[in-house]
């Protein structure tokens, strides 16, 4: 079997017995890739030479050593194009490592590549990418999710063992949901986003693809901690995840939200996280039903700040020190506006739009800190939920993945893909989304488990639990 | 709070944004339905409740010369450049 089947925790093993050599890992992925990658897209560059270079000098005595990662493409990663999937970006090379990347280097991880997403993570489906739609590996007619979706089609498509995705509405979850990966959307401050591109500086957080639950512990372990160039980063000491598996739920109390389980979401998705909800209670966990009274307005609440925050972090991009630059500006103005204008793709531009509107003169009070104060309110009710239970349990997207071009021109209508998870970022909690089940034509359905702020230890056990007791995970996709 | 009217040339000039009719004519549809449906946020009371403004802790950290990124690797993206300087057009007549 190629060894880029295999999860990351069993390739380490194999690597410390001496068994196989970071080389063999690579070389089987670039054989995949060769295979696939033209069907999925899933990347924007292939790292060949450099992975083979730094799978032979890979220390397999550390926590990653020899181990290829690929990253999304908007994370810095030294001398390599950080596109962030946008023409804005073009011909810029980071002169820095993203603290993350740093951290899987010191790892010892050995990077593969760089994956595709929608411009400036801002999307659900991977097809606001400058650079080609990415595919979904069980449907080639379906988009991945977004804005990870290359992240996640990466994975699931077994042309990368694991990967690194950026999640601020949902953007880890959602495609890992729908293309039958796990993806983990760490608690606010837990990992750097020193080096991330920000879209969202309030919501944004850096988190690993990955085809286990252990892999995702494994990853996150590498990555979590203090950094003094994000101060926004937690100061508690690093720790490992998942390091004893209880594989148990019992006594586990799981809640599930009434308002994750609406009128007009898909049947199937319904079904088969209620049949994880059952699973769990027949293995000792207690599930009751509890309630996130705010849900129905936290999209709205998430558009107006992040939007507010986007259009803010954006104006770096204006043609000046880095990336593109109109040709012949008349003044300054104008090589502004030309630059942005040119850079810039449609779904980009609206979000800034709608962000500087709410934060305009006059509009700031009813938008904007409204929004803020929603916000304040959507946390209470999860604290109020986590008082009562350790974990709460949804679907990750209220259906499996659309159909490529259709929601393209309907932007409130791809904003609603990211109901289940979007409330996890205005929180600042963590989720993670995992295989529950397929459709009957055959597409993944992901389950979401949400635990309170700094709560990933329990959320990853039960998950792991769950994962470990059933096949979904090992299930291949078609191409 | 009735939807406003979202004058989208107002406020791409605001955003350095250059348009062209057809984006401006579709943002205006497109946002006019967005913002409708944000309109639903005005009737959730909010009296007394504070602003969320992620972390819990504090963030300044001290204020500590450190090393930053040479010059030449600071500058090595710049679209164009001169004398270690990024070369802009003219702002002052």
């Amino acid at each position: 079997m190629s060894l880029a089947h295999e999860t990351v925790a069993s390739l380490r093993r194999r690597l410390a017995k001496k068994e196989i050599k970071s080389r063999d890992i690579v070389t089987d992925l670039l054989k995949e890739i060769d295979a696939r990658e033209k069907t999925i897209h899933a990347y924007t560059q292939v790292d060949r030479e450099s992975a083979l270079k730094a799978a032979d000098l890979a220390d397999v005595s550390l926590p990653l050593g020899g181990i290829p990662i690929a990253l999304k493409d908007n994370l810095n990663a030294t001398g390599d194009p950080c596109t962030c999937s946008s023409k804005i970006l073009e011909g810029y090379k980071a002169p820095y490592d993203a603290t993350a990347v740093a951290r899987l280097r010191q790892a010892g991880a050995v990077f593969l590549g760089r994956t595709n997403m929608d411009e400036f993570a801002m999307g659900s489906s991977t097809e606001n990418s400058a650079l080609g739609v990415t595919r979904n590996p069980w449907d080639s007619s379906r988009i991945p999710g977004g804005s990870s979706g290359g992240s996640a089609a990466a994975v699931a498509g077994r042309i990368a063992l694991a990967a690194l995705g950026s999640d601020t509405g949902g953007s880890i979850r959602q495609p890992a949901a729908l293309c039958g990966c796990v993806g983990l959307k760490p608690t606010y401050g837990r990992i750097s986003r020193y080096g991330l591109v920000a879209f969202a500086s309030s919501l944004d957080q850096i988190g690993p693809l990955t085809r286990t639950v252990e892999d995702s512990a494994l990853l996150l372990s590498s990555l979590a901690g203090h950094d003094p160039r994000d101060n926004t980063t937690d100061p508690r000491p690093p720790e490992t995840f998942l390091s004893k598996p209880t594989n148990s739920v019992k006594g586990l109390k799981v809640g599930l939200p009434k308002e994750y389980f609406i009128p007009g979401m898909d049947g199937e998705t319904e079904q088969a996280v209620r049949a994880a909800a059952d699973w769990l209670q027949k293995n000792g966990a207690e599930i009751k039903e509890v309630s996130l009274p705010l849900t129905p307005s936290a999209i709205a609440v998430y558009y107006i700040l992040a939007t507010a925050e986007a259009s803010a972090n954006l104006a770096r991009f204006d043609g000046v020190r880095y990336g593109r630059r109109a040709a012949d500006p008349r003044d300054v103005l104008d090589l502004y506006q030309r630059t942005r204008e040119e850079g810039f793709g449609p779904e980009v531009k609206r979000r800034i739009i709608l962000g500087t509107f709410v934060l305009s003169a006059g509009y700031t009070d009813a938008y904007y800190r409204k929004a803020q104060k929603v916000r304040g309110l959507i946390r209470q009710d999860f604290e109020k939920a986590f008082q009562g239970c350790d974990l709460l349990l949804t679907p990750t997207s209220p259906e499996p993945a659309f159909k490529l071009g259709e929601r393209t021109q309907d932007p409130l209508k791809m904003y609603l893909a990211d109901v289940f998870t979007i409330s996890v970022n205005l929180a600042g909690t963590c989720g993670i989304s995992l295989p529950c089940g397929f459709t009957q034509s055959n597409l993944p359905i992901g389950l979401q488990l949400i635990g309170p702020r700094f709560g990933e230890e329990k959320m990853l056990q039960a998950a792991h639990t769950y994962e470990q007791s059933h096949d979904f995970w090992k299930r291949m996709p078609p191409l | 709070m009735s939807a406003p009217k979202l004058n989208v040339s107002d406020v791409a000039t605001l955003a350095r944004l250059a348009l062209t009719k057809e984006e401006t004519e579709k943002f205006t549809a497109q946002l006019g339905q967005v913002l409708a449906h944000m309109e639903a946020l005005a009737k959730i009371p909010t009296e007394n409740v504070p602003e969320v403004h992620p972390p819990d802790h504090p963030v300044l950290r001290k204020d500590v010369p450190s090393p930053s990124l040479p010059v030449e690797i600071a500058l090595s993206n710049a679209p164009a450049q001169a004398n270690d300087l990024i070369v802009v057009p003219k702002i002052v007549e």
